[in-house]
């Protein structure tokens, strides 16, 4: 569309292919970026279920013509996601105007991990060659199973958690094929919303796609196409030389633990052996436990811990694309059928976020072993819940999703996030809530303690306390971490757990499981969500004493824990708060403990 | 305040506060003669330079200060205290539950950044500052439970003792009754009657509970400083017989009383930048354009702004710094790239360019400071778009200076020669402009190729030419004084302000009877300020809004609400509602219902606006023809002639490449682009 392509260079020397200079390939890179967050506007703008337009549970993406993805991510769980398309539709067979459609787990390796993200994908063709995918994805409330929501820590196989979609043409000549969105929208129990969210889908895919489609008008496919490799391989070199930079020859293990799978089994780990010689590095994750009855498998796609990795390793590198030039930092994945990480079909996925954290911090676990402990603490998994009931306003079946940030693991240079749900995944205004289903929130508050005591403190977790104003309602939720707490690192301690608790302080208190679902509650109950926090980083009495008491005052850290775990002694001066400078002299002169790791007890290594 | 503007009177001058110098206009209303000074900002007490450039101007234009009708500024003052993180001690009063609504705010990690490096900003007010307050309002607005005013009184002694300056308060729900703030206001006024405090349902009455308290908070934030400068201002205005009322512009692109601005200074965040866009509509209105994107360029930022059918395009979900700031403001994009962005080639051969900048000290390689890293003014230099000598010869540019950092910083580890290498800083910085004009345009719906380009700001009309030919723009309007345009802006304001409400009314059962009252009381709230302002009943312009939304939808578009029966203006108002919402996001769903979410008022006072006089037809390219400069261009290399800009009459004609040198900006035209000066001085360049 945009003519005069800037021709500002001296020619490159002579070559059969075209190469795109290096500042083309910037100025590629600048439109792959705000064609990206167009395509995010859209989506987040025009969708209806609150997944999406509140908490923001959807991706936008660009992959080249083999499929290879380009420039996208920042979650570190999707990737080839094209390939499964391909097994049904050849490159050949597809046409401009074409929209493809899947959320089928097992059948693409897990290039989505439970049936409720939808991706949609779209071919873009230049001089009527097939020359880059345009795609997004999105969480969609419900898409059937047994629960509203889809998901439910009951199910125990996958046709439990909602329509398994294969790869389908849902769009043709720019046609979308409403029989089939038809069908889908009848295995709603929200069949408006999901009709919103899949157009939403729709359009922000098509304007990816266009441009995309101008972005190869404008400077010439061969030189879009040259930029496309140029960009992972720029990735790969740099992911690479960071990751040789942390991990010298050796082998490297460590494990990391999920509580359970809700359905009394656990706990369960996570292990990981990574080998580094000669230039190769192969990931083993055979010795990882058997796969769950519950639905906390995790179909982890051969991509995924390499991704991982990279997003740690590509941190310092704001502008680094995080694409398939990452997806190769490992040389092989070597995991076994049947167990947590390979489930075999139908096994349910649907709270495979506890897994996914614990691979996740796994991996960083290895950086901490390689470094002496110069890598980030554990963090918690973010929870959920959802409440299911008749709306008394409206008469109508209601569905309240609420995810529930978690606090995250400290680094060796600052404090862990408090209260994030995965990354840039927004919560519900207090105000949203009251304001759409029967409850009342009654209290959204820092979760003192939770975060994991360090000269790093690990960021907390959150509190959140609502009343229900309907006659009854259930009650589905997810809590991790709540035994295995998340590691402190260098002397950090590791984080406080989270709990879900009923009418708490009466003598209708009931403790409730952190992975259950079928909890009823009825009105005028309060229920309160504590979530846990992330691992705290270097020793609890290296942290400035008054940086203590500030914690203290502002309810992050309790006066208690502060003279337990930091040896800071509080004492109520005539302006408040004050350091007993003695005491604290005293307690933290004295003898310490420490060790590389830190749960229940500080320890070398986690086997 | 009773007192009428008496807009008939001669003078009005507007002081734009930048960071380094302080622009000043003087403008007679009844001959359109302008003036204009320049003086140094005095960041310690920036009423000094205000004052001093008011007096330097007068005496310019052999005034007296009882002349002046009128004072208009913009400010950054509110700006500066938010993003240097310099504000009050600020106190909050919250909801019982909910003392962590800032530490928590949306789990807000920005969407592109790193989880494992980000850092999460510190908050404008901590929680031992932050006071929970029983009783709870309804999502309606009802009465759960009483305010506990003892809670209030204790929290006001605490705040007071902890050395607060300013409070805000924001409850619950506070959009649908302010009842509650209403009385814990008079309570800490009652036990601290100099207390400043800001009420979230004055504020902004809108529903999410972290943006409100957000903006309320910033509000509380800047208002003791605001607050002192706007009276130091007046003091000095006083001191100095100028007796005329203080008009500041706020970020909506409207000016405003003094008085409300104590109220509520943090609509004078983008205060700064509006002006230049209010300065924009009106040079294009001028030149007979409605249709215009505004770039304006300085040393270390660009700020795009649109204007469609003569109306800047408005946002609620803009920022200022980390913070979500949902109040009306002129929809401005601004990145970090500028004069002084710095280029760089990165470990992996990536040439980027900013978002670091050269500042003033020790600016480019050009400047001949000891600056030693290749900027976007030295490749214009090197490239010769660049006159030697700026500022009328005030300034020697150091090409040699600017040659080396170029060839050993960029051209050299790309393995350019020096000018392809000027050439890829140029298209990068450039690129990076069309980025943002597209968030203004595309992402709005809108082709930028049905739009004028108006650069400004000291570099904006050497961008210009490039960036209108990249974005296939068939035309470049640049301002007669392309440096000062944002005074201009402050010149040609009205007073202006935004009356909101949210009131739900889902279908079918819309209360229109409900809906007009709503918008009979905001008119005559809108009415009483527009009074107060001293505006006469002819001058007061009332238009009704209302945001609305598809069912089940977040995100809503604000619509005009005609003027008709109230049945009829709703089906006008879905109609168009349908319509923007096909054109910004490529389609449409007439089988779904639409919600009705917020109603506006927006009051407009208008001032009288300057009339341009028209420049003379004297002066003929020859005449205006100083010297000649090789530029290279990506054609190759051409001798250039150089004009002086003020030495051209209206009907003058310009063939690219060409460039044109005055006081403020230099603007080059390229080869193939074809200038001409319209009758107001205005040069309209076809790309």
């Amino acid at each position: 569309m945009i003519q005069d392509p800037p021709d500002m260079l001296a020619q490159p020397q002579a070559a059969v292919t075209p190469i795109c200079d290096p500042i083309s390939l910037e100025i590629i890179v600048g439109a792959l970026s705000s064609a990206q967050l167009e395509m995010e506007t859209v989506l987040e703008r025009t969708a209806m279920c609150p997944f999406i337009k509140e908490k923001k549970d959807y991706l936008a993406a660009f992959y080249d013509a083999e499929g290879r993805m380009v420039a996208g991510t920042v979650l570190p769980i999707f990737g080839q996601v094209v390939e499964p398309i391909l097994e049904f539709y050849p490159l050949a067979s597809m046409r401009p105007g074409d929209i493809y459609w899947y959320s089928d787990c097992y059948q693409s390796k897990g290039a989505v991990s439970h049936n409720s993200d939808q991706v949609i994908v779209a071919p873009v063709f230049a001089d009527g060659k097939l020359s880059a995918f345009a795609q997004t994805w999105a969480h969609l409330m419900d898409v059937g199973g047994m629960r509203a929501g889809s998901l439910s820590p009951d199910a125990t196989d996958i046709f439990q958690e909602g329509l398994i979609i294969p790869p389908v043409r849902i769009g043709r000549d720019g046609v979308i094929n409403n029989e089939l969105m038809r069908l889908f929208e009848r295995n709603s129990r929200f069949p408006d919303m999901l009709r919103g969210d899949m157009r939403a889908l729709f359009a922000a895919t098509g304007l990816g796609a266009q441009r995309l489609a101008e972005l190869f008008a404008r400077f010439g496919t061969e030189i879009v196409e040259s930029a496309f490799r140029q960009l992972i391989q720029r990735t790969s070199i740099q992911v690479k030389a960071r990751f040789n930079e942390i991990f010298p020859d050796g082998e490297y293990s460590f494990t990391d633990t999920v509580d359970s799978d809700g359905k009394g089994n656990g706990p369960f780990h996570v292990r990981v052996r990574l080998t580094v010689a000669g230039g190769r590095a192969d990931l083993d994750m055979t010795e990882t436990d058997d796969q769950a009855p519950g639905p906390i498998n995790f179909l982890m796609h051969d991509c995924v811990p390499s991704l991982m990795l990279g997003m740690y390793l590509t941190a310092d590198q704001p502008h680094q694309l995080l694409n398939d030039g990452a997806m190769r930092v490992l040389d092989t994945i070597t995991t076994r059928p049947g167990s947590l990480v390979a489930p075999i079909f139908p096994a349910p996925l649907g709270q495979r976020s506890l897994t996914m954290l614990r691979v996740q911090s796994a991996l960083t676990g290895l950086v901490n072993v390689a470094t002496n402990g110069n890598g980030p603490a554990a963090s918690s998994t973010y929870s959920i819940y959802y409440l299911r009931g008749i709306n008394p306003r409206t008469g109508e079946r209601f569905l309240m999703q609420d995810g529930v940030g978690a606090g995250y693991g400290a680094r060796p240079f600052a404090d862990g996030h408090d209260v994030i749900y995965f990354v840039g995944q927004e919560n519900y205004p207090v105000e949203y809530l009251n304001s759409s289903f029967p409850v009342r929130m009654r209290r959204y508050a820092i979760h003192a303690d939770s975060g994991g005591p360090g000269r790093w403190r690990g960021g907390c977790g959150v509190i959140r306390e609502f009343e229900l104003l309907c006659d009854e309602a259930t009650l589905s939720l997810r809590i991790g971490n709540v035994v295995e707490a998340p590691y402190g690192v260098a002397g950090g301690l590791a984080a406080g757990a989270g709990r879900a608790v009923v009418n708490p302080g009466t003598d209708r208190q009931r403790d409730l499981a952190p992975l259950s679902d079928g909890t009823v509650l009825r009105r005028g109950d309060i229920l309160r969500i504590e979530t846990g926090g992330g691992g705290g980083w270097g020793h609890p009495y290296d942290r400035p004493a008054e940086q203590v008491r500030l914690d203290v005052l502002r309810g992050f850290v309790s006066a208690v824990a502060a003279e337990r775990d930091y040896g800071v002694t509080l004492v109520e001066g005539e302006d408040g708060l004050v350091i007993d400078q003695q005491a604290t002299l005293l307690r933290r002169g004295a003898e310490r403990q420490t060790g590389l790791f830190h749960r229940h007890g500080y320890v070398e290594a986690f086997a | 305040m009773t007192t009428a503007i008496p807009v008939r009177n001669r003078l009005a001058v507007a002081i734009d506060t930048g960071g380094t110098f302080t622009d000043v206009t003087l403008l007679d209303r009844a001959n359109g003669q302008m003036w204009t000074a320049k003086t140094p900002s005095t960041p310690s007490d920036p009423s000094l330079g205000f004052m001093d450039g008011i007096t330097k101007v007068l005496s310019a234009a052999d005034e007296t200060p009882d002349h002046v009708a009128q004072v208009v500024h913009g400010t950054t003052v509110a700006t500066n205290l938010i993003l240097e993180d310099k504000g009050a001690l600020a106190g909050l009063l919250t909801t019982e539950g909910f003392r962590h609504v800032l530490e928590i705010g949306r789990h807000d990690i920005p969407r592109k950044s790193s989880m494992y490096s980000w850092v999460k900003p510190r908050r404008p007010v901590p929680p031992e500052r932050i006071h929970e307050i029983g009783g709870m309002l309804a999502e309606d607005g009802s009465e759960l439970q009483a305010l506990d005013e003892s809670a209030v009184r204790h929290a006001a002694i605490q705040l007071r003792k902890q050395g607060v300056s300013a409070v805000a308060i924001c409850f619950l729900h506070s959009y649908a009754n302010s009842a509650h703030e209403l009385r814990a206001r008079q309570i800490i006024l009652d036990v601290w009657p100099d207390a400043q405090v800001s009420l979230s349902s004055e504020v902004m009455p809108v529903f999410r509970e972290y943006e409100r308290t957000m903006t309320t908070i910033l509000n509380a934030y800047v208002m003791p400083a605001v607050s002192s400068y706007v009276g130091k201002l007046e003091a000095r205005l006083a001191e100095n017989a100028i007796a005329s009322p203080l008009l500041l512009m706020k970020s909506s692109g409207g000016v405003t009383g003094a008085q409300t601005i104590r109220q509520e200074p943090v609509q004078t965040a983008l205060s700064g930048p509006a002006a230049g866009v209010v300065g924009c509509q009106f040079i294009g209105g001028v030149a007979g354009f409605a249709n215009l994107i505004g770039v304006d360029i300085g040393g270390t930022s660009a700020d795009i702004s649109l204007i469609k059918d003569g109306k800047p395009g408005m946002t609620t979900r803009g920022k200022v710094g980390a913070w979500p700031m949902t109040l009306p403001m002129v929809d401005i994009n601004t990145i970090g790239a500028g004069g002084g962005s710095i280029a760089r080639v990165s470990d992996i051969h990536g040439l980027r360019v900013g978002p670091e900048s050269a500042g003033a000290q020790p600016g480019p390689a050009c400047y001949g400071r000891g600056g030693t890293e290749p900027t976007v003014s030295d490749a214009h230099v090197v490239l010769g778009h660049l006159p030697p000598r700026l500022l009328n010869g005030a300034m020697t540019l150091d090409v040699a200076a600017a040659r080396r950092a170029i060839e050993e910083k960029i051209a050299r580890p790309l393995g350019l020669d020096l000018y392809a290498a000027a050439r890829g800083i140029l298209a990068l910085i450039d690129n990076a402009m069309v980025g943002a004009i597209r968030v203004v345009s595309v992402e709005r719906g809108h082709d930028p190729r049905d739009f004028v380009l108006l650069p400004f700001g000291g570099a904006g009309p050497l961008h210009g030419g490039a960036l209108a030919r990249l974005l296939q723009m068939p035309n470049i309007l640049i301002p007669p004084a392309p440096g000062v345009l944002s005074a201009i802006g402050l010149l040609v304001s009205n007073l202006k302000a935004d009356f909101s409400r949210t009131c739900l009314q889902y279908p079918p059962h819309y209360d229109l009877a409900q809906m007009e009252r709503v918008f009979v009381e905001m008119e005559s709230d809108a009415e009483r300020w527009l009074q107060a302002e001293g505006i006469q009943p002819a001058e007061r312009f009332l238009q009704r809004q209302v945001s609305l939304r598809y069912r089940h939808q977040g995100f809503e578009l604000t619509i005009p609400w005609p003027d008709l029966e109230p049945d009829p203006a709703l089906a006008a108002a879905c109609e168009a509602f349908h319509a923007k919402h096909m054109a910004l996001y490529t389609f449409d769903q007439r089988d779904v219902p639409v919600e009705i979410v917020t109603l506006h008022v927006e009051a407009v006072g208008r001032l009288t606006p300057p009339e341009m006089p028209p420049i003379s037809r004297h002066g003929s390219l020859s005449e205006a023809r100083r010297t000649t400069q090789i530029v290279h261009f990506a054609e190759g290399a051409e001798e250039t002639p150089v004009y002086d800009r003020s030495a051209l009459g209206a009907g003058a004609e310009i063939k690219g490449p060409a460039i044109l040198v005055q006081l403020d900006s230099t603007t080059l035209i390229l080869p193939g682009q074809f200038g001409r000066v319209d009758d107001f001085g205005t040069l309209i360049v076809s790309a």
